[in-house]
């Protein structure tokens, strides 16, 4: 039944390999079933598409940091994220969304240092952000903060998926397989940042991808790649190259992740952030 | 420039209160996921009524005991039916017992589900059922004796020692049943329950308070289907039974009531960081049905009516005992009913932001719309109309009720 | 007869359970799809399919092949951060065909980054509309340099 692996995709057996193995060998003593069609053995393999050259997922760890104090609110991301990802143009789809906090002065007399605070996105921000129509002069404090998928280490979205359909590329990556999602929303129940929805088109869970297409080309998420203020950066935690970007902003800046007491270890990394912003 | 900007703003619909995500501003689930657990549910405690009779021995109920199961039984069969319309991709429904991911609760559904409805279910109805079956299918002719033969899987003995075998067969397969049914409910709680992202669902109560319910509201049916069966067929209301099945009602309910009021209490008094935005749910979106249908109607005049029987049994009378237990049932299934909303809708109306509110939008036709899931609520009476037509018949033979003769409390 | 016969019952019950079981196990053999569980419980195959999507932007580096005399222009000025898809657009069509022609930007897509608005922080330089120039941003700026006059 089984046919011998062809050396082309013996995988080293790594901590991650062995916990792939140990997994399928439980779920095999679950279903009481001996053995599983051997990998490479159906004709899939043939048809399997390829990586872009030399691109190996094993030897990258991708990861994104934001700098709030860069961040204009331009949403050209935002923007760039719609069509390079072919995301659904209604204001309720986002892969990335830009939200503007304004915290109010505090009303004489409250014993308060600030006052509420409000936040807005207007369609994700997709379409720049107006002056708000809170008057200036009544404006403590206001800043943007970009929003994406924060690549949790334990991430709530792939423990959820009943079928494997979304997961954690050995890159880091949190992928959404679109050939195997049953649509459930399960994932998008669990997200607890709101970085996932239901594509009307595909009927598919739909998530940030890091640009996955780009970034095995060599390319910069298309986010990164138009962000005038340097708010998005960008890197490989496993290989940084010479002029790392990621590496000089963890070594300046004091960070913090977004909900950190769910215990989804995100591993997206914000400076600057303010006690407001979940 | 501004100006135009603004008006030409697609900016946060007018549905909007205060700041979602982007993402949630749309309901995903709705109201197929709402009837899914309330389904279940009723399946679970149907299934634990009957088990009153074979472990715990409450003899009252046993004219009661074939119905709960068939009860159970038909909307067992329509329980994955809401799941499998709600998918994005329903053709894709094989993968999760193919590939079934451990760490998912999700999984475990197909698992789960097989297990009842094979294992615990069918195996104690076909115990329970075999000598009838034989015997029917001896007597009968056509396409019934046709359907009898076929349940019989080919076993044809109905000597003594063979139905006491059927009959301790039957009563351990309740026993490992009651944890199953209670699995059964308590998984699909876990479902909400292990959403920590969620502060209204992601909660350690949720699976009990789920199973309690799900006795509650399957009691309830047990109840209501008795009570219209009997009139169907101008039988004797039996007040024994229906006073037993109001005490375990009444018993339930207590039990369901003080733990969705213990965690009220644990949220209000830990009041953590959610507990603003989950009040001004509660009084301000949730209020008719949390507080009016879920909390006044569906569980407070129960508690208080079925507790009064409880006190004062032997000065109602019997006609107004009928009429208490019908209303009964009938307020604690729409209560029951309100409370899966409550969970599902409810858990989607504020952001995980804890910043805003989205609303529900009313949809009737359409994959998720009002009228499939009004149709699969019912779909699962038609089903007990043909169960009862073929395996509870109105005449027997030696003309006493048929379901008195329990081969269990016959071998004994 | 044997005294120790399996009773008939159970009999049928263990060849149903040894069915229902075979049969998952064969549905299961020929349903799990063949690059399933390489790196993880999910299918490897995805991630090169992913991977597969043709990107809309092309990068920096590729403008700067044409476009080197640009490319040197804003490399000078305070716009050297930003990348030539910023203000003109995905050109990955213009890359593989020139005669695609990417947007010209005007005013407003100046003001989406320089318009006056607190929520802005303090380093990035804004105008207020109303007291500067009106939407005429190009007679006095050139994006590629912008502290030059034309």
């Amino acid at each position: 039944m089984k046919s011998p692996p062809t050396p082309a995709h013996v995988q080293p057996l790594n901590r991650r390999r062995w916990l792939a193995v140990l997994g399928s060998s439980l779920a095999g003593l679950f279903s009481l079933v001996p053995s599983r069609r051997a990998e490479g053995g159906g004709r899939e393999r043939q048809k399997e598409a390829a990586m872009p050259d030399g691109y190996d997922p094993t030897r990258h760890r991708w990861l994104m940091a934001l700098d709030i104090n860069r961040c204009i609110g331009c949403a050209l991301c935002v923007a760039a994220c719609k069509t390079e990802n072919k995301v659904p143009p209604e204001p309720t789809y986002f892969r990335t969304w830009i939200e503007r906090y304004i915290i109010r002065k505090p009303g004489p007399g409250s014993g308060e240092l600030r006052g509420s605070t409000i936040v807005d996105s207007p369609n994700g921000g997709r379409d720049g952000f107006p002056p708000s129509a809170i008057p200036r002069d009544q404006i403590l404090r206001s800043f943007f903060v970009p929003k994406l998928c924060n690549l949790c280490e334990q991430s709530p979205c792939t423990q959820a998926c009943p079928v494997g359909a979304t997961f954690q590329a050995p890159d880091g990556v949190v992928l959404v397989d679109p050939h195997y999602c049953i649509g459930c929303g399960f994932c998008i129940q669990s997200c607890p940042y709101g970085c996932r929805f239901l594509n009307p088109n595909t009927r598919t869970a739909e998530k940030c991808t890091l640009c996955y297409h780009r970034i095995t080309r060599g390319l910069k998420p298309a986010c990164v790649e138009v962000c005038p203020g340097g708010a998005r950066i960008f890197g490989d935690a496993m290989h940084p190259l010479p002029d790392d970007p990621l590496s000089e902003f963890v070594a300046k800046n004091k960070v913090q992740t977004l909900k950190p007491y769910l215990g989804t270890g995100p591993r997206v990394l914000y400076a600057g952030m303010d006690k407001e912003v979940r | 420039m501004i100006i135009e900007l603004l008006t030409a703003l697609p900016s946060a619909a007018p549905h909007i209160e205060g700041y979602v995500y982007p993402n949630e501003q749309t309901l995903l689930w709705s109201v197929l996921i709402v009837i899914y657990p309330y389904i279940t549910g009723l399946v679970a405690g149907a299934f634990i009524l009957a088990s009153l009779v074979r472990v715990f021995r409450v003899s009252e109920l046993e004219p009661a005991y074939r119905l709960s199961l068939l009860t159970a039984l038909a909307f067992l069969l329509v329980a994955p039916l809401p799941l499998l319309f709600h998918l994005g991709h329903p053709e894709r429904c094989y993968e999760p017992v193919i590939t079934p991911h451990l760490s998912s609760p999700m999984a475990m559904f197909g698992f789960v589900y097989a297990w009842y409805i094979m294992a615990v279910l069918l195996l104690e109805l076909w115990f329970d059922y075999r000598k009838d079956l034989v015997e029917w299918s001896k007597k009968e002719r056509g396409v019934r004796a046709w359907i009898y033969r076929l349940l019989t899987v080919g076993v044809h003995d109905v000597s003594e020692p063979a139905l006491q075998l059927d009959a301790r067969m039957a009563k351990a397969i309740t026993i490992i049943g009651i944890p199953s049914a209670f699995l059964l409910h308590g998984y699909v709680g876990f479902i909400f329950g292990s959403i920590k992202a969620n502060p209204w669902w992601g909660n350690p109560l949720m699976p009990i308070i789920f199973i309690f319910s799900a006795v509650v509201s399957g009691i309830a049916l047990c109840v209501f289907i008795y009570l219209i069966l009997n009139r169907l067929r101008g039988l004797p209301q039996d007040i024994d039974c229906l006073d037993a099945m109001g005490k375990f009602l009444f018993l339930a309910l207590v039990i369901d009531a003080s733990l969705e009021a213990l965690d009220w209490v644990h949220r209000l008094y830990a009041a953590e960081e959610s507990i603003h935005v989950l009040k001004s749910l509660a009084a301000g979106k949730l209020f008719y049905s949390l507080l009016v249908v879920q909390v006044c109607m569906g569980t407070f005049v129960p508690l208080v009516l079925l507790g009064s029987i409880q006190l004062f049994r032997k000065r109602i009378a019997e006609g107004v005992r009928r009429w208490t237990y019908f209303g009964c049932s009938v307020l604690i299934l729409v209560g029951v009913l309100a409370m899966r909303w409550n969970v599902v809708i409810g858990g989607q109306l504020f952001s995980k932001s804890l910043r805003g509110f989205t609303a529900y939008k009313f949809e009737l036709a359409g994959q998720e719309g009002w009228l499939v899931a009004l149709f699969l609520l019912l779909l699962p009476f038609l089903i007990l109309a043909v169960f009862i037509r073929y395996f509870l018949p109105l005449k027997t033979d030696a003309g006493v009720h048929p379901l008195t003769e329990l081969p269990d409390h016959k071998a004994v | 007869m044997r005294p120790h016969r399996i009773p008939p019952q159970i009999l049928r019950l263990i060849l149903l359970t040894l069915a229902i079981v075979g049969v998952y196990s064969v549905a299961r053999y020929f349903l799990t799809p063949a690059s399933f569980g390489r790196y993880g419980w999910y299918r490897a195959a995805a991630l090169g399919e992913i991977a597969a999507y043709p990107p809309d932007y092309a990068g920096k580096a590729a403008c700067a092949q044409c476009h080197k005399d640009k490319a040197e222009q804003i490399a000078k000025g305070p716009h050297k951060a930003l990348s030539c898809e910023s203000c003109h657009g995905p050109g990955m069509a213009h890359v593989g065909n020139p005669d695609v022609k990417l947007v010209k930007p005007a005013a407003p897509l100046c003001l989406r980054c320089h318009e006056a608005n607190p929520s802005r922080p303090e380093w990035l330089k804004q105008v207020t509309l109303a007291d500067h120039y009106g939407e005429n941003c190009l007679e006095c700026h050139v994006p590629h340099q912008p502290n030059e006059a034309p």
